[in-house]
């Protein structure tokens, strides 16, 4: 069980931080759907770990992502985040847009991590395997390209829809609209921003790891990630999609455990 | 009351089986089925048509900005307003218009509308549009986060544009520009009437009151429905303590005059039918991106008009479904004997106290001679009878008569070759 808590950044800016868990310091960047307190990835990583997960820019409040022009600007926020939280180099591991950032965060400033892990990153793009057009398709029809695992999913809707039962209809539309709102203002129309040209700048070892079934983002992109990235090694999660990490959760945080370790 | 005839310009020529076998009429339509053939009949068609309803008395007529789509086939309006600038001398000019955000740099939209304005003796009427999803997010790559900043900004440059008699520097988010100085400049001072075409959203409703622009509602589904939308314009208007003038909104309307209600059916239905099956046909992960309607709209729970027709559960299956007596029943189209759409007319003006009424008289594939028919029957027999109405007030978002030099006489063999 994680506890939220609201820094306050010395330039005005606030960030909602999901903490918790025990051992050396990790930063946790999420994905599409959010974090929780009840995330079920970090708490087996908080077993080893002292967690720490902010809230994406825009999940909680859209005007955040608004003062935010480009990816440079937020690599830049979330260096500040980690200055205002004294935080030296450091695990990041992130997932989907937040494996993108995780990225972006060590190729901008390549001391701040000291691992990363890349957990079905976006950000990259060719031609002849497209990443699928999330964007264009109904609401309802999303958890359709992100989970290959149907059990999981629908476990993962019900554990939500618990924690969100307050929630009226509209609070729970606006806040996936929130969420995939702040999203495309980072990956529109197309997720390349230009991070293939900053890859080389990765100084930590790194594992990209992706669900073997992953119809959003085609896996084969580990290895674009792996020949610009120096030391970088790549893993296949069997019978996972884009949602790995809530469809074979123990396999993951066990291969991210490992690796860690290493 | 003012009357304005609007072309959508469809596609004619969509097969019979169309909403079976293909999963949108909106950006990716294949493009098999265009054929530029009938593109070249239609284009000539449909500016006849507009020319004709200035020939019988329309106030306005309007052309308005889609893209990659077989329901409207105006990429650019600014084409047909120019083709229309040398056939019409009266009728004003009324670009529904050009979606801001997709101009770069947005002063090509000042210049182009300016140069319809000079072209046309100040006739025009500049529409801003933010443009549906499928125009800007899809088919021209728009990020919906910022869409309406963009478009904001770039409405901001556009008037500054027409307004500002010296050069000025424009330093924003999403346009920098060191040198900003059109030619040419428009006739109308300090600008053109500027109408916001919309389906609703609260900030639209504020900004225009603020701007003094003119806000159309511009509804497939008729004035009943649009009831909610308009009473929160005149609300809005009521907080800014602005004169409820009914010329600052215009209103959308499908209309078929005939004989009677039932020639009406027999002329009409099968057109109003290809509209409302094959060119509403949007498939629905295009129709509502995240981020495309603001949290307050959402909040207030108002639906933007594509999201409306296909977002909902269980609304493609009606639109399928719809017959023509659900299309007259629910107002869709006002339809019937020039009594009835008399009768149907006011009561739309009592209930959403708009002055300016755009029509649509060609529906989907409706061939020239009906919506001739169909043009002709509205100017003489409709509007004679509410054309009284409002008048009471004063029109000041409408082009005032230029004092221009009358247009020279058309070419012939020069005079001083001797």
């Amino acid at each position: 069980m994680l506890a939220d808590e609201t820094i306050r950044l010395a330039g005005g800016r606030q960030w909602r931080v999901f903490r918790g868990g025990s051992g050396t310091p990790l930063l946790w960047l999420h994905g599409l759907r959010g974090v929780d307190a009840d995330d079920p990835l970090l708490a087996a990583l908080g077993r080893t770990h002292a967690i720490i997960a902010p809230v994406a820019p825009g999940f909680a409040d859209l005007e955040e992502v608004a003062a935010i022009d480009n990816i440079h600007e937020l690599a830049l926020d979330y260096d500040d985040l980690l200055r205002g939280l004294k935080l030296g180099p450091l695990p990041i591991v992130g997932h989907s847009l937040g494996a993108m950032m995780a990225a972006e965060i060590a190729a901008h400033f390549p001391d701040r991590a000291s691992r990363l892990v890349l957990l079905a990153p976006v950000g990259l793009w060719n031609d002849a395997y497209p990443v699928g057009d999330l964007f264009a398709l109904p609401v309802a029809e999303m958890d359709r390209m992100l989970w290959h695992d149907t059990r999981a999913r629908d476990a993962f809707a019900a554990r939500l829809s618990g924690a969100d039962a307050q929630k009226s209809q509209v609070e729970q539309i606006l806040s996936v609209t929130r969420s995939i709102a702040s999203v495309t203002k980072f990956i529109w129309p197309i997720p390349d921003k230009g991070l293939a040209k900053r890859l080389h700048r990765i100084a930590a070892p790194t594992l990209v790891l992706f669900g073997a079934e992953d119809g959003f983002v085609p896996p084969r992109y580990a290895q674009d990630f792996a020949a610009r990235i120096a030391r970088c090694e790549t893993a296949l999660v069997p019978g996972a999609g884009h949602m790995a990490p809530y469809e074979k959760t123990e396999a993951v945080a066990g291969l991210i455990a490992r690796f860690l370790q290493s | 009351m003012k009357f304005h005839f609007f072309h959508l310009m469809p596609y004619p020529g969509l097969p019979r089986d169309f909403r079976d076998k293909y999963r949108s009429v909106w950006v990716d339509v294949p493009s098999a089925l265009f054929d530029p053939a009938q593109g070249h009949r239609s284009y000539m068609e449909y500016l006849d048509e507009l020319e004709y309803a200035e020939s019988v008395g329309f106030d306005g007529i309007c052309v308005n900005e889609h893209h990659q789509n077989a329901y409207g086939l105006m990429p650019s309006p600014n084409l047909m307003a120019a083709a229309l600038t040398r056939r019409t001398s009266r009728a004003k000019i009324v670009l529904m218009g050009n979606s801001v955000a997709l101009y770069n740099p947005p002063i090509r939209v000042a210049e182009e509308m300016a140069m319809l304005d000079v072209m046309s003796g100040g006739r025009l009427v500049a529409g801003f549009p933010v443009g549906t999803p499928q125009d800007t997010v899809y088919a021209y790559g728009q990020s919906p986060a910022t869409l309406r900043e963009k478009y904001r900004e770039g409405v901001n440059l556009v008037m500054r544009a027409w307004r500002e008699p010296d050069v000025f520097s424009f330093n924003g988010k999403y346009t920098q520009l060191r040198y900003v100085n059109i030619w040419p400049r428009p006739i109308q001072k300090p600008n053109p009437p500027v109408w916001v075409p919309g389906g609703a959203s609260v900030e639209t409703w504020d900004w225009c009151v603020e701007n003094d622009f003119l806000y159309a509602n511009l509804s497939y589904f008729g004035y009943l429905e649009a009831k909610k939308v308009l009473d929160g314009f005149w609300r809005t208007v009521e907080k800014h303590k602005v004169e409820p003038n009914p010329y600052r909104a215009g209103f959308l309307q499908f209309v078929a005059v005939a004989d009677s209600d039932a020639e009406a059916e027999r002329l009409y239905a099968e057109h109003a039918l290809y509209f409302y099956r094959n060119c509403l046909h949007v498939y629905g992960g295009y129709v509502n991106p995240a981020g495309y309607t603001s949290v307050a709209t959402i909040r207030a729970g108002i639906e933007s008009q594509v999201a409306r027709i296909v977002g909902r559960a269980g609304a493609r299956a009606e639109l399928a479904n719809l017959g023509w007596k659900d299309l007259v029943e629910r107002g869709y189209v006002v339809a019937g004997s020039p009594d009835t759409v008399v009768d149907r007319l006011n009561d739309l003006i009592d209930t959403l106290k708009i002055g300016h009424l755009m029509l649509l008289l060609h529906f989907g594939d409706m061939p020239r001679e009906t919506t001739l028919y169909n043009t002709s029957r509205f100017a003489k027999e409709i509007i004679p009878r509410l054309r009284h109405r409002f008048s009471e007030w004063d029109d000041k978002w409408w082009p005032r008569e230029q004092a221009v030099a009358a247009a020279p006489a058309p070419a012939r063999e020069p005079s001083l070759a001797k």
